[in-house]
């Protein structure tokens, strides 16, 4: 090669790749898939591919793969959504590739929507199988009239408590109401132990307090959300935490099912655990528990629902999967049919069943564990069947309870009551809406 | 450090150099310096760096202890001795196995990226560093301050704007996308050129000049051959940077199959919060990823150190 | 060919790489770091699009209580660990120089080890022996009486130190034991004539002459240190005090694949290269200034 023309080549080149760059500087849309038109189902066979962190779940995906032969499921293992599944789903379709459905948590789906990743699936015709679900649960994958995900499992909360210790020794009642909470916290520390403890940081429990005081934080109206999170529900459950908070009633040093945790329930010192329905399988290894422990409704207001919602997932289409119609007949089939959900369960291990009439066969008798209570039945159905339908996830969920949870940390150590945390927090909500180009106002 | 100590050091500078010849007469430096140690000096500080050495060792030492025993030996038995069972053998054999032999891919992947992103970017910076060093031409203190600033920026600042570029370019998630940015060595660069402006003398190049040999001939026939301590140096450097590299490769690669082994392995000790079985493929994997680079370590060790002195002392 | 082309063919190849690789990305995040996006629709299905956001990114950044947060934190954890890992590594290679051990040659390769060790895998190996029930050091601890959580939220700052000093120890002792081969034998000569202590041969005489090296080191380390990513991304899943915006690297990453703000995670990057940039400018200046005084 002759010198005036490698350097000519060399200039080039880098022109070339310096025009690259500055025409790559906007920052990357999301996929404007949602303005596509919608693709037909294919003709032949079809492979879709499926990343959750559910166990075994390719398991769940054989019982459908033998069921027919037109499509084929692969699961893939990833880590937790926050573990860095998330950023790996999402890092993956903004490259273009990625898996036809991925695990999305449900409070998390408004978040994937404003990303780009996901398929809106009332182009697909998806409302029309609303009714095949719980009401408690698809309400939570939609944001207005849009259904962005699948319901996968919902974690309606209850009180999971140690009757032996609680009833037994203590002469006591699993609370039925917020104001009975107060008390027999306060007889319970009074006795040397926690009736429950909490880890500050961790914002879901105050948003599954509020959802059930009937609280909106995020009212999606016309183009723009309202942020409420100083409404008379939302203030009630402030000012009760920061009383419980002030006088030290609950444990504040570690959450439910960490490892000492584990060890103060085993000890009796720990008695209960406030939380999702999923909460039975983890109770269950506390260790010599068999026969001890029991399931109550969720402590409630006067007014308000009769739970909250704590956990669950979705699977959700992601917006460049070239199979969105065979997702969604595979979805269907996992999340509403009865052998669909009873792999899961047996899989799986999900939480409460995301289908209308059916919680599992499993799941319709008497625990060992539970001293023979059919808890599933008595208890966490009415949980299900009692949530808040009003509310809506916002598409930034990971700050929420991030502000939340430093909020709730302060709070503990009575820096700033929960009361002004809220009011300070929807102002920072609302400011970080705009920022990321969304309409948003405070409530009034 | 106090204006007293820089006045000793000052005075220690000079005495020397007015000593030299005295000392030029004297043994050879280690022998002076070895005569007069007392035997309890030579104890002590023999233990304390034994105690040190014990430090350095004790993860390297649990990995390979832990690697031979069942899931339910790794939490029932101490960590520091082997459990009841020793079964090392399949421990090595699950983790070659495990997804359809998805581990030795993993290794062969970051041989391939550190052991072609390596030669390639050495031999690129070398050229450069030649470049820069031997020829003064228009715009050589401009390319001078531009790859200056490119050592000092972080390479994880780089790699989210990198990864917008390469997903509008179509190369995420190829091995191209983690291979490219890894033939870029701006510390390779200048190593190299210090070194060359010292090692490559300017009659030797003009020599060759007179003898019709080409610029290009000059560097690759001439220079390189001089350069070879440098060589290597910024060939290890490069390919640790590369095999150690975390974050380019998380942003980048979204397919297993792609992944270096610390992804892979990452991937794998992220399973163990469900899955206890995954505790002993993760161990079994770090004990065969650390041994072929522990031993390349210690082999190369005396290489890295002559290179590495002719860029800390210049530079 | 002429000598007047012959640089910039030889250039030519790193540079390309260099400009595409360095360059461009480095004008794209500055360029993104004064966009923002606007959506129409409630979840932006109503489309996109990029307008100019002036400095409020770098604002919004620097008023952020957790990204400066994040920045204390790397600022405490460097002077911490950069000072204790420096001052090992020197300390080591006066050791090993001295002379005055046993198997010198063992001991230096037993030092560097840890550098072949990828982070990730030094991490994954230290996490077995941090985690309560696996680690033996736990259990050792606890039969002596002392309680450790090496993942609680205090003190899991100081375990990332460790596992960052446990690998770059040796590494740093290497490039400072080049530099006190390259000092002159007559030094030392002298200073035995003159009756000076090892101690005061190392104070007046290595000390002063090894300080380009240390200086190379603590530049690296600086960098090095606002680097950090892969340790505490890696113990996040272990450590209730890890958050994601734990270190500014963290954080980057969070804003751009997780919180959907590629323009606030754009200028947390520049912020982070112009912080690493004055920090080595600073640290070189203040060898330069320290050398003319001397």
């Amino acid at each position: 090669m002759t010198p005036r023309l490698s350097r000519r080549a060399a200039l080039a080149g880098g022109g070339a790749a310096f025009a690259a760059g500055l025409a790559a500087c906007a920052p990357p849309n999301p996929g404007e898939v949602n303005a596509e038109p919608t693709i037909p189902p294919a003709d032949g066979k079809v492979h879709l591919s499926y990343w959750a962190w559910l166990k075994d779940l390719q398991n769940v995906c054989d019982v459908f793969n033998q069921s027919q032969d037109r499509i084929q499921v692969d699961a893939t293992w990833i880590p937790g959504g926050n573990s860095g599944g998330y950023a790996k789903i999402l890092s993956a379709i903004a490259a273009g590739g990625g898996p036809d459905i991925a695990q999305v948590e449900l409070r998390q789906i408004p978040e994937f929507a404003l990303a780009g990743a996901l398929v809106d699936l009332s182009r697909y015709g998806f409302n029309e199988k609303e009714s095949l679900f719980d009401p408690g649960a698809i309400t939570q994958a939609k944001v207005g009239d849009t259904i962005w995900g699948v319901p996968q499992d919902t974690g309606p909360v209850a009180t999971f408590y140690n009757r032996a210790v609680l009833e037994e020794e203590l002469g006591l009642a699993a609370p039925a109401t917020w104001d009975e909470f107060y008390e027999t916290a306060g007889i319970v520390s009074e006795a040397g132990k926690m009736l429950i403890s909490l880890d500050p940081s961790d914002g879901s429990h105050p948003i599954a307090w509020v959802m059930q005081a009937g609280a909106n934080w995020f009212r999606p109206e016309g183009d723009g959300w309202i942020v409420d999170m100083t409404g008379d529900a939302s203030m009630q459950v402030a000012e009760y935490w920061d009383r419980i908070f002030a006088e030290k009633l609950v444990g504040t040093g570690y959450g439910s099912f960490t490892t000492p945790w584990y060890a103060a329930a085993a000890d009796g010192n720990v008695l209960a655990s406030i939380s999702g329905s999923w909460s039975d399988a983890l109770v269950k290894t506390v260790p010599d528990g068999e026969g001890k422990w029991a399931v109550a409704p969720m402590p409630t207001w006067p007014d308000g629902y009769a739970s909250g919602g704590h956990g669950g997932s979705a699977a959700a289409v992601s917006s460049t999967s070239q199979h969105p119609a065979e997702a969604l007949e595979f979805l269907t089939w996992m999340c509403t049919d009865p052998a669909g959900i009873d792999a899961m369960i047996k899989h799986s291990g999900i939480g409460w069943s995301p289908a209308a009439d059916y919680i599992g066969e499993s799941r319709q008798q008497p625990d060992e564990f539970f001293s023979g209570q059919n808890y599933n039945e008595e208890v966490i159905v009415p949980m299900a069947e009692g949530q808040n339908l009003e509310w809506t996830w916002a598409p930034l969920m990971q700050r929420v309870q991030a502000i939340v949870g430093d909020g709730m940390t302060t709070a503990v150590t009575g820096e700033v009551p929960l009361a002004d945390m809220f009011a300070a927090a929807q102002t920072e909500i609302v400011e970080i809406m705009r920022t990321i180009g969304l309409n948003a106002e405070e409530a009034r | 450090m106090s204006t007293a100590e820089i006045d000793t050091t000052t005075t220690g500078r000079r005495k020397p150099l007015g000593n030299a010849a005295k000392a030029a007469r004297g043994d050879g430096r280690a022998g002076a310096r070895d005569a007069g140690r007392k035997p309890t000096t030579t104890i002590i500080v023999t233990a304390l760096l034994a105690i040190v050495a014990l430090y350095f060792l004790v993860p390297v030492y649990w990995v390979v202890i832990n690697a031979t025993k069942s899931t339910e030996d790794l939490f029932g038995t101490s960590g520091f001795w082997f459990g009841e069972n020793f079964q090392l053998l399949e421990n090595m054999r699950a983790v070659l196995d495990a997804n359809g032999g998805i581990f030795p891919r993993w290794g062969l992947n970051s041989l391939l990226y550190a052991g072609v992103g390596s030669v390639l970017a050495t031999y690129f910076a070398t050229a450069a560093g030649y470049a820069l060093a031997k020829y003064r031409f228009r715009g050589r203190n401009f390319v001078y301050a531009l790859v200056l600033g490119g050592v000092l920026v972080p390479g994880t600042a780089v790699a989210l704007p990198l990864f917008f570029l390469f997903s509008s370019m179509g190369i995420t998630n190829t091995y191209w996308s983690v291979l490219i940015p890894s033939l870029v060595s701006p510390f390779g660069l200048f190593l190299a050129s210090i070194y060359a402006s010292a090692a490559v003398p300017e009659e030797m190049l003009e020599a060759g000049r007179i003898d019709g040999v080409g610029e290009l001939g000059l560097f690759h026939r001439l220079a390189l051959p001089q350069l070879t301590p440098a060589l290597v140096t910024i060939l290890l450097f490069q390919f640790v940077a590369i095999w150690n590299n975390y974050m380019l490769p998380l942003v980048m690669l979204a397919d297993e199959k792609l992944y270096p082994i610390t992804l892979g392995l990452d991937n794998w000790r992220a399973q163990t919060d469900r899955l206890p079985e995954f505790y002993q493929l993760t161990i079994g994997g770090a004990l065969l990823s650390v041994i072929p680079l522990a031993i390349l370590i210690l082999v190369l060790q005396r290489f890295w150190r002559g290179g590495l002195t002719e860029g800390s002392v210049k530079g | 060919m002429r000598s007047r082309t012959a640089p910039w063919v030889l250039l030519a190849p790193f540079l390309v790489l260099f400009i595409g690789t360095m360059i461009i990305p480095i004008i794209m995040a500055i360029g993104y770091s004064f966009t923002r996006v606007e959506r129409s629709g409630l979840l932006g299905e109503g489309g996109t699009k990029s307008v100019f956001a002036g400095l409020d990114n770098y604002l919004a950044a620097l008023t952020n209580a957790n990204f400066i947060e994040s920045i204390g934190r790397m600022i405490l954890f460097g002077v911490v660990q950069v000072t204790v890992m420096i001052v090992a590594a020197t300390i080591l290679a006066l050791l090993l120089e001295s002379a005055s051990a046993k198997w010198p040659g063992f001991f230096r390769a037993t030092y560097f080890l840890p550098y072949g060790i990828p982070g990730v895998i030094a991490t994954i190996l230290w996490s077995f022996l941090y985690i309560p029930g696996l680690s033996p050091i736990v259990d050792v601890l606890a039969v002596v009486g002392i309680d450790v959580d090496f993942l609680g939220p205090s003190m899991v700052l100081w375990s990332i130190a460790n596992i960052v000093t446990w690998t770059y120890t040796g590494y740093n002792m290497l490039i400072i034991i080049a530099q006190l081969k390259s000092i002159p034998g007559e030094l030392y000569e002298a200073a035995k004539i003159d009756g000076a202590t090892s101690f005061r041969v190392a104070m007046a005489i290595q000390l002063p002459l090894i300080r380009p090296a240390l200086m190379l080191t603590i530049i690296f380390s600086i960098i090095g240190t606002l680097q950090l990513f892969a340790e505490p991304r890696l113990l996040q899943t272990m450590s209730a005090g890890i958050t994601s915006e734990y270190t500014p690297n963290m954080s980057a990453y969070a804003f751009a694949f997780q919180y959907n703000d590629i323009g606030m995670a754009a200028a947390q990057s520049v912020i982070i290269a112009l912080a690493a940039f004055l920090l080595s400018a600073v640290a070189l200046g203040v060898s330069n200034w320290t050398e003319k005084r001397s």
